[in-house]
Parts: structure tokens; C-alpha cells; sequence
């Protein structure tokens, strides 16, 4: 790897995650210059060098918790699911403010995505309710895509629903998609010729349309590499910032700092 | 070890204000070895981002732009607060290690 091939692979590692490279380039070939060694010896793989520096600028993730501020936009109270003779939810409460995003864990099983879809209506419990101020976007851990249609198809058709005009769907898809690092490719291929972790990326920015109150995701980012996987938690920061209310439901516990509360639906008991 | 780091970049800066090379030159010559860039400017960017260190570029002689690195009031605050806590520190475990 030739000096100028690592600057350039450094330069595209920052701007994929928003960072302004032109001063830490400079900051680094000068270095380089300085000391004559190989970059990879001074810094290291172009990749985690960024990330290291990016850590640096943002800080620990834990400051990034902040109280929720805002107004409660979805309570569930004292939900109760079962399956057969099989008790899934147990009498779960969850809020959420705007502003706020919370984490839903557990093992397998445990009723994660069960909760979500009662949250989002797509579920009746047995018992208790939920109340949602405002509209909401949701986005499911697999289907929600139509084979047969584009991305660009997607995008009015879902807009539609949501009162957008076509021209202004299409436009809001196109740079949703653009933020989740999205494989430019020739033609436009109907979701089924698309790769699982595309497909996913569609229904994140589907989710997105129309500009809901609450969003209610769930392991949106199954089949993401790792660079695409930090764009869906920056894109989860600018829903919180936008005062959005947002739910994600996950596996990985590293997750967890990077949510304001955390609600965990692992059972207390053997059942 | 990172917290070490930071404490010995403040003292390094210290020694009056400077660029990222010449800082871990700094660092070698007081006896900490060779410090990789990969370590350096997180170290740089971690305290610049907590106001302990102030920056600009500026050009070199004859040669290009270089952002200079020198301590501000608070990183001045806070290394002299370091040092006292780090010779407490060191004087309980030189106490603790000698052999009675």
C-alpha cells in the first residue's frame, strides 16, 4: 500500500462517517512526510485508524445519555401476550419520549419483536394497551419490501400512503438511501434482485417516510457490513435529535450504550 | 495506559507548543519510547475536544501548513493537578514495595 493509496482510503473511511477530511489528511501525510515510515507502521489499517479518531472526536458514546426531554409519545402498559399455554409478554411496560431512544433485548424468544408489533398495531394483546401520540414509522426484521418493485416504486408508493407527492417521495428516499451508504448500481433492479442487506436498507428509509413521530425498528440492520451498521446508529441520532421518538430492538448487547434506556424482556424466571 | 498518555502529551506541551511529530519526538526523548501516530492523535483530538489544548495551522519554514498543539489554561490546571496526584501515587508504591 503506496502512501497515497492509505490518504486516500483514510479520507474515504471519515467521510463515510460524516467527518471532514481534508485537516486530518493533511495532519497525517505531514507525519508521514516527517518521519519517513510506512503508514501502515505509524497508524495502521486506514479503517480503524478513522474509527480511533472518530471515537476521539465524538467521545465515549455514554456521553451522548441524555435525559428524555421531550413529550411522551408511545406508552404500553401492562401488556400480556401468550402463545398456547406459552406466556411471551408477561405485563411489559414500555415509554418513550421524544428525544429518546430505547433498546429492547432479551434472548431468543423472549417476545422482542412481539412487543414491537403490538406497539405498532400490527398485534393485539391479551391484555393492556398502548397509546401512541403522533404517526409511526416501523420497520420489520424481514418482508416489508414488494419483489416486483424498485427502490424509486417504493418510495411513491409508501410516500403515497403517507400524503407525500411523488416527485418529494422519490427525492426523500433517494437521499435517505444515500445517508445509509448505498452500492450505487446500474439500472434499477426490483427489490428481489437485491441483496438482503440492501433490502434492509429499503426498509429503513421506508420507515423514515413521511416523517413519523415514533419509529419502531427491528434488527433493521441484519446483513449490513460494519461501516453501513455505524450509519444506521448516526441515522438513529439524527431521529432522536429530530425529536423523534425511536424503539430498536436488537441482540447485541454492545448496543446498549448507544441507547438513552434500555428495556429487557429476558424472563426473571424459568417459565 | 491511555490516561498515562494524555497526562505525558500536557507535559510534552509544556515544554511549549508544538506539532504532532515533534510531540512524539518529545515523548521518545523523555524516555517513553516510540510512540505510534495511531496512539498520538486520538490522544491530540481527545484533548483538544475537552479544551485542554487549543490549535492552529499555520505554515512551517518552507515547508507545508502543520497544526501547532500548546496547552490552555485548563490543560495547564489540569496537569499541575496530575502531577501532584501522580507523585502521591508513585510515593505510596515505592512505599508498598519496599521490603521491610
Amino acid at each position: 500500500m503506496t502512501v497515497d493509496d492509505w490518504l486516500a482510503a483514510f479520507a474515504a473511511e471519515l467521510r463515510r462517517r460524516r467527518v471532514e477530511p481534508a485537516g486530518l489528511v493533511a495532519e497525517a501525510a505531514a507525519h508521514l512526510r516527517d518521519s519517513g515510515r510506512a503508514p501502515l507502521q505509524v497508524f495502521g489499517p486506514p479503517t480503524a485508524y478513522a474509527v480511533s479518531l472518530v471515537d476521539s472526536l465524538r467521545g465515549a458514546t455514554t456521553e451522548l445519555r441524555r435525559p428524555p426531554s421531550g413529550e411522551p409519545r408511545l406508552a404500553a402498559v401492562r401488556i400480556v401476550k401468550r402463545y398456547g399455554r406459552s406466556t411471551v409478554l408477561d405485563g411489559v411496560d414500555l415509554s418513550v419520549h421524544a428525544g429518546e431512544v430505547v433498546a429492547i433485548i432479551g434472548a431468543n424468544g423472549s417476545g422482542k419483536s412481539t412487543m414491537l408489533r403490538i406497539c405498532a398495531g400490527l398485534l393485539t394483546p391479551d391484555s393492556g394497551h398502548v397509546r401512541i401520540r403522533g404517526t409511526i414509522g416501523y420497520c420489520p426484521q424481514e418482508g416489508g419490501t414488494a419483489d416486483f418493485l424498485t427502490p424509486d416504486e417504493h418510495y411513491v408508493l409508501i410516500g403515497a400512503g403517507r400524503g407525500e407527492p411523488r416527485e418529494q417521495a422519490r427525492e426523500r428516499g433517494r437521499t435517505a438511501a444515500a445517508t445509509l451508504d448505498w452500492p450505487r448500481s446500474s439500472g434499477s433492479p426490483v427489490a428481489r434482485h437485491l441483496s438482503g442487506g440492501t433490502r434492509q436498507k429499503l426498509n429503513l428509509v421506508l420507515a423514515g417516510l413521511g416523517d413519523p413521530d415514533v419509529l419502531l425498528l427491528d434488527e433493521p440492520y441484519q446483513g449490513f457490513d460494519n461501516g453501513s451498521y455505524l450509519d444506521f446508529w448516526q441515522q438513529v441520532w439524527r431521529w432522536r435529535d429530530a425529536g423523534k421518538a425511536v424503539v430498536v430492538v436488537t441482540h447485541r448487547l454492545a448496543e446498549l450504550d448507544r441507547a438513552d434506556a434500555v428495556l429487557d424482556l429476558t424472563p426473571r424466571s424459568p417459565r | 495506559m491511555r490516561g498515562v498518555l494524555d497526562l505525558c502529551v500536557l507535559g510534552a506541551l509544556a515544554r511549549g507548543e508544538s506539532y504532532g511529530y515533534e510531540i512524539a519526538q518529545r515523548l521518545e526523548a523523555g524516555g517513553l519510547g516510540s510512540i505510534a501516530g495511531g496512539t498520538l492523535y486520538p490522544a491530540l483530538l481527545r484533548l483538544e475536544r475537552l479544551g485542554l489544548v487549543v490549535t492552529d495551522w499555520r505554515a512551517g519554514e518552507g515547508g507545508p501548513a502543520r497544526k501547532y498543539y500548546r496547552l490552555s489554561p485548563e490543560g495547564t490546571a489540569t496537569l499541575k493537578a496530575a502531577a501532584a496526584d501522580w507523585a502521591v501515587f508513585v510515593g505510596n508504591v515505592n512505599a508498598m514495595m519496599e521490603v521491610p
